[in-house]
C-alpha cells in the first residue's frame, strides 16, 4: 500500500523526466484535469515515448484517464496509448458501476492485468462502495474532494469537518476487503502547516494513503502516515514482552494490554518495515 | 502548419508545413553536441509516419530523444488528420 500518489501533468516532460525523484511512493501521470483538451495528444505522445524508453524501476506508475462516460471518444484513445505499457495501473475518474464494467471490460478483452483505482467524486456512488470496493480490478478507491464539494455546492474548509462523512465511507468500504483507500490532495501549496494537520486527520481516520498534488506536499504526508519512533518503541515493547512472558494479557507500564493491541503492534511494525523499505 | 510543443526547458516545438520536398531545419541550444541526433530522430520519425515531403522546424531547448519523437508523432498525426 502506498503512502503516497503524487500527479504529474502528462504533457511536461521535465516533470516527466523528474518523476521518480520526488519520493513518492506512487506517481499518477494525469491526462484528465491537468491538461488542456487541445493538449491531449501531446500528453498520449510524450507519455507512450517516456515511458518506453524510461521503464519505471523503483516506484509505482498510474495514469489517470479521461472520463469513459462523459468523454468516451478521448478516452479510448487514452486506453489505446497505455494498455501494453509496463504501469501499475490506472485512475478512473468519477468512478461507479457503469464506468467500472466498461473498463474491466476493456481491460479483459485485453487480457490487460492493469488494475484500477476508482477515483470516488460524485454524491451518488457513495451507496455503492462496497459493490465497487469488491470487484476485482479495483485496487483502491480515491476522495476526490474538489468535484465532490463543487457537485454538492459546499466549501472545501481546512478542517475537512464537511467531508468527514464520505472520507469515513472510503475508509470502511476499503479497511472491509482490505484494499487501499486513498485520501483527497490538500490543495494548499505553501500550508505545510496545513497539510500535516490533513493528513494526520486522513491517516487517523484509517486511510492508506493519500494524493498528492505538488512535490513539496510528499515529505509531510509520508510523515502522517508513518509510525512515529514512539509508536515504533511501544510496539516493540509490547510484541517483546508477550513473547516473552506467552502471555496475551498483561500489564506494561501502567496500560491493560490484550490480545487485540498485540495484533495491532504487530501491524504497526509490519506497516513500518515495508515503508522503511520505501523511504 | 501545425504546431506542437513548447519552448520551455527540457521541451522543444516542432512545426511542419506542407511542401514538395522534405526540408529539415534545427535550431537547438545544443546543436553542437546533439544536432546530428536531433536529426536523426526527426528522420526516423517521419521514415516511420511515410513522410517524404513536408517542411519540418525543430526549435529544442534540450528535450532529450523521447520527447523530440513524440512532439513529431504528435505534429504528423494531427497534420495527416488534417489531410496532408
Amino acid at each position: 500500500m502506498n503512502r503516497s500518489y503524487l500527479f504529474i501533468p502528462g504533457d511536461v516532460p521535465r516533470m516527466l523526466q523528474m518523476l521518480d525523484v520526488f519520493d513518492a511512493d506512487a506517481v499518477i501521470i494525469d491526462f484528465e484535469d491537468a491538461v488542456a483538451l487541445n493538449q491531449k495528444d501531446e500528453a498520449r505522445f510524450l507519455t507512450r515515448n517516456f515511458i518506453q524508453t524510461h521503464p519505471p524501476k523503483a516506484i509505482e506508475v498510474y495514469i489517470r484517464i479521461n472520463h469513459i462516460i462523459d468523454d468516451p471518444k478521448e478516452t479510448m484513445k487514452d486506453l489505446e496509448m497505455i494498455i501494453d505499457l509496463p504501469i501499475s495501473g490506472i485512475v478512473a475518474p468519477k468512478i461507479n458501476r457503469l464506468s467500472l464494467a466498461k473498463l474491466d471490460r476493456y481491460f479483459e478483452e485485453k487480457t490487460s492485468p492493469l488494475k484500477i483505482i476508482g477515483l470516488v467524486e460524485t454524491p451518488d456512488v457513495f451507496f455503492d462502495l462496497m459493490t465497487l470496493a469488491q470487484h476485482p480490478r479495483i485496487q483502491g478507491l480515491m476522495l476526490g474532494a474538489e468535484d465532490l464539494t463543487r457537485i454538492m455546492n459546499i466549501e472545501r474548509n481546512l478542517t475537512g469537518d464537511n467531508i468527514l462523512w464520505a472520507r469515513s465511507s472510503i475508509v470502511y468500504a476499503m479497511h472491509s476487503v482490505s484494499k487501499e483507500a486513498i485520501d483527497t490532495p490538500y490543495t494548499v501549496i505553501h500550508d505545510h502547516q496545513g497539510l500535516a494537520k490533513d493528513a494526520t486527520i486522513a491517516a487517523n481516520l484509517g486511510f492508506t494513503g493519500k494524493a498528492v498534488i505538488h512535490p513539496n506536499h510528499v515529505e509531510g504526508v509520508h510523515l502522517a502516515f508513518t509510525p512515529t519512533e514512539h509508536q515504533i518503541l511501544t510496539a516493540k515493547k509490547i510484541v517483546e514482552y508477550a513473547k516473552k512472558n506467552q502471555s496475551i494479557r498483561f500489564n506494561l507500564d501502567g496500560k491493560m494490554v490484550d490480545k487485540p493491541i498485540i495484533d495491532k503492534a504487530h501491524a504497526l511494525l509490519e506497516k513500518y518495515a515495508k515503508n522503511g523499505d520505501k523511504s | 502548419m501545425i504546431i506542437v510543443g513548447t519552448l520551455e526547458s527540457s521541451d522543444c516545438l516542432i512545426t511542419i508545413i506542407p511542401a514538395e520536398t522534405l526540408i529539415i531545419e534545427v535550431d537547438s541550444i545544443v546543436y553542437d553536441a546533439f544536432g546530428q541526433q536531433i536529426c536523426h530522430v526527426i528522420k526516423h520519425t517521419l521514415a516511420k509516419a511515410n513522410i517524404t515531403k513536408a517542411h519540418i522546424i525543430c526549435q529544442d531547448k534540450g528535450a532529450l530523444d523521447y520527447t523530440i519523437k513524440a512532439r513529431l508523432e504528435t505534429a504528423i498525426a494531427r497534420y495527416q488528420e488534417e489531410g496532408f
